[in-house]
């Protein structure tokens, strides 16, 4: 609940690739009204993953809320915060911080 | 999940005939439902099955039913239904549960995957629609994953936060052959739930508790899921700090006990909405600061620091920042607090007395009361009040939702868990009858009592011939005043009195006795006070059949102490415009 001037973070999301993920992911920020200011998704060398590269304006909410309901998701595998400058990994390999 | 050995795996079986197998695999013992179209493939296995289904008479209340189920034994509940509106049926129970966190495993047909997207007869799309309200849930088109998706469904359901999983079917996986393979094993790289809690979180929750002087327990319905309610006492006594059960949480420790101050909240005791907004430090246990609990929540504990202990890490924070967290299992959790308190406490014992002596002041000077109607006519508040101590404290409640769920959290004394089931989060009329009957399905040796409304038994009750025709007997309460009260309250409060379609004119049509004769229940009535301890002995007796008691009240009874919505809870409210004398309690 913080009320911080609005921030764009990007995201970095490995999610099953299986029918249906995109709208969960899509479903979460609407339902949440958190703010997705664009969305990419595409494959990796692994056919059964896909990485969907979320940039979130933060408003109202904190990155740490929305990275945490979007780790909810089952189909959610991990969630990196990646900038320009370095990669901060918020939730890799082994998620423990998962529900 | 329990681990039956897989015998059949290898075997060659349609699709529908490993759906059940797979669901005997996981456990099951009863699920509730309905078949049509799209689910009639399963129906045929399900005839020779050794799991007990339940025909109902309208999918909710299937989908109540398994809640009902579920929170009586806490094993996940399981209902089964057709495509189309046979699944749209089930939304409200999947969405009740989700708000609950109920262990939920619901199973829908859906039309073949070929005409999947054609609109065709029965087709919803039934995965897109829960979406926001299931822990997860499937399509599945080949029947060779039933089994891998049997096994996740109830992993998922029951394992971290609990919640409803659904598993959409469609007719042809059921209908084709498949090699039925029970997994060994699940491995789900998105899903790994923390159980056991951080080392440092229990040594810093320790600390801070130790520091404080003005502590309170803000015990939540994870306490129950967990089967927490022997360790909190534990660390309750450890600490000696008053605490207080929100509505999902009646019975996780004893109303009797001394340091017990009642339900926080919109309809919460005095002595629990104030020990929540004075205190220096709320020890929150699986509880999640929702809106009735809060009030207006910039106004809410304001001086407190924050211990949260939550399994699911997106609990904290979202609605308050916590200055403690602990992710982990709260039974888990608090086994570690009490050891890391003990060695805490030794080193600094703050004294809790004056804050106990203020709180025990507050208990005692703003006890629940209501006032007895004068016009003579029956008082809803000791109606629910003397079945509750006629019936006894093994007894296991239900409720529907408004004034007489309130009065059901005021008036019965709670003292174990499990034995007060009602929609917390989603607020859904109509919850009381058929979770009665899931609670009864799962724990037959206990009387069962629902505590209904005479807006929500409207609602639902047709599922009172599902109960007579299966040997179901709970009991019901119609606490018949005549309106929807709760929004009747409102109207009283907050729009002059003016009742804009909340009269129902119930004690007029429908004849409530004559209705649950019709349903192959008995029937009773009361309308006189001095008839109102033999009428619910009466309904005491009868233990071969459902019995359903059209308890005549007096509609002008309201729900108090009240905190009005969007408020303060500095602002409750003991009666209609009078607040608690402040200047005369040290706070």
């Amino acid at each position: 609940m913080t009320t911080a001037p609005r921030r764009q973070h990007t995201l970095e999301v490995l999610v099953e690739n299986a029918p249906g993920v995109l709208a969960r992911v899509a479903g979460l920020f609407s339902r949440r009204a958190f703010n997705i200011d664009s969305l990419n998704v595409g494959p990796t060398e692994n056919s059964s993953i896909s990485k969907m590269i979320i940039v979130v304006g933060v408003e109202g909410h904190s990155l740490e809320q929305v990275i945490a309901q979007l780790d909810k998701l089952i189909s959610v595998i991990s969630i990196k915060e990646i900038s320009t400058d370095k990669a901060h990994a918020v939730n890799d390999t082994q998620p423990d911080y998962q529900n | 999940m329990a681990t039956h050995v897989p015998t059949a795996n290898g075997t060659e079986m349609t699709g529908a005939t490993s759906l059940v197998k797979s669901l005997e695999a996981a456990g099951v013992e009863v699920m509730f439902g309905l078949p049509g179209g799209a689910i009639l493939p399963a129906y045929d296995p399900i005839f020779d099955s050794t799991i007990r289904h339940i025909l109902v008479r309208h999918e909710q209340g299937a989908g109540h039913a398994a809640t009902g189920y579920a929170q009586v034994t806490g094993r996940a509940g399981v209902c089964i239904a057709t495509s189309g509106p046979g699944a749209t049926n089930l939304v409200t129970p999947l969405m009740d549960a989700s708000m609950d966190s109920v262990p939920l495993v619901a199973i829908t047909g859906q039309v073949p995957s070929a005409a999947i997207g054609t609109d065709a007869f029965q087709e919803a799309d039934i995965r897109g629609i829960t979406m926001p309200f299931t822990k997860h849930n499937y399509l599945v088109t080949d029947p060779a994953q039933i089994p891998g998706v049997i096994a996740e469904a109830f992993h998922i359901a029951t394992t971290g936060r609990p919640g409803p999983v659904l598993v959409d079917v469609a007719k042809d996986a059921l209908q084709k052959m498949t090699t039925y393979n029970w997994p060994t094993s699940i491995n789900l790289a998105g899903y790994k739930p923390r159980v056991k809690p951080e080392a440092q979180a229990i040594t810093d929750a320790a600390a801070l508790i130790a520091q404080s002087s003005k502590p309170v327990f803000y015990v939540g319905g994870g306490v129950i899921k967990a089967d927490a309610h022997k360790e909190l006492r534990q660390l309750v006594e450890l600490l000696g700090a008053p605490v207080v059960t929100t509505l999902m949480a009646r019975g996780a420790f004893p109303d009797s006990h001394p340091l017990h101050m009642g339900m926080p909240g919109m309809h919460g005791t005095v002595a629990a909405v104030t020990a929540l907004q004075k205190a220096d430090l709320l020890i929150t246990l699986g509880a999640r600061f929702d809106d009735r609990v809060t009030g207006k929540l910039s106004t809410f504990a304001v001086n407190a620091k924050i211990l949260h202990a939550d399994i699911d890490p997106a609990e904290i924070g979202k609605n308050r920042h916590a200055d403690v967290a602990v992710v982990g299992d709260v039974r888990e959790t608090i086994t570690a607090l009490i050891p890391a308190l003990k060695a805490a406490l030794a080193k600094s014992q703050p004294d809790l007395a004056p804050w106990l002596r203020q709180m025990n002041s507050l208990k005692s000077t703003y006890p629940l009361g209501f006032d007895m109607p004068e016009d003579g006519s029956l008082s809803p508040q000791h109606v629910i009040q003397r079945i509750g101590q006629i019936s006894g404290t093994d007894t296991i409640f239900t409720a529907g939702v408004g004034q007489h769920q309130m009065w059901a959290s005021q008036f019965i004394s709670y003292e174990h868990p499990r034995t007060w089931l009602n929609s917390g989060g989603a607020g859904t009329m109509g919850y009381g009858v058929p979770a009665a009957m899931g609670a009864k399905v799962g724990a037959p040796d206990a009387t069962v009592w629902a505590i209904d409304g005479d807006g929500c038994f409207q609602m639902t009750n047709q599922e009172l011939v599902t109960c007579a025709l299966n040997n179901i007997p709970i009991k019901v309460a119609i606490i018949n005043n005549e309106s929807l009260g709760m929004v009747r309250q409102w109207q009283t409060l907050f729009y002059e009195g003016r009742y804009s379609n909340t009269s129902l004119d119930s004690k007029r049509v429908p004849n409530f006795p004559m209705l649950a004769e019709s349903m192959g229940c008995v029937g009773l009535a009361c309308d006189n006070p001095a008839d109102l301890d033999k009428t619910i002995e009466k309904a005491m007796s009868i233990n071969d059949q459902p019995v359903v008691v059209d308890f005549r009240v007096h509609k002008d009874a309201m729900v108090w102490p009240m905190v009005a919505a969007g408020t303060s809870n500095d602002e409750i409210m003991i009666a209609r415009a009078t607040a608690p004398d402040w200047d005369s309690q040290e706070l």
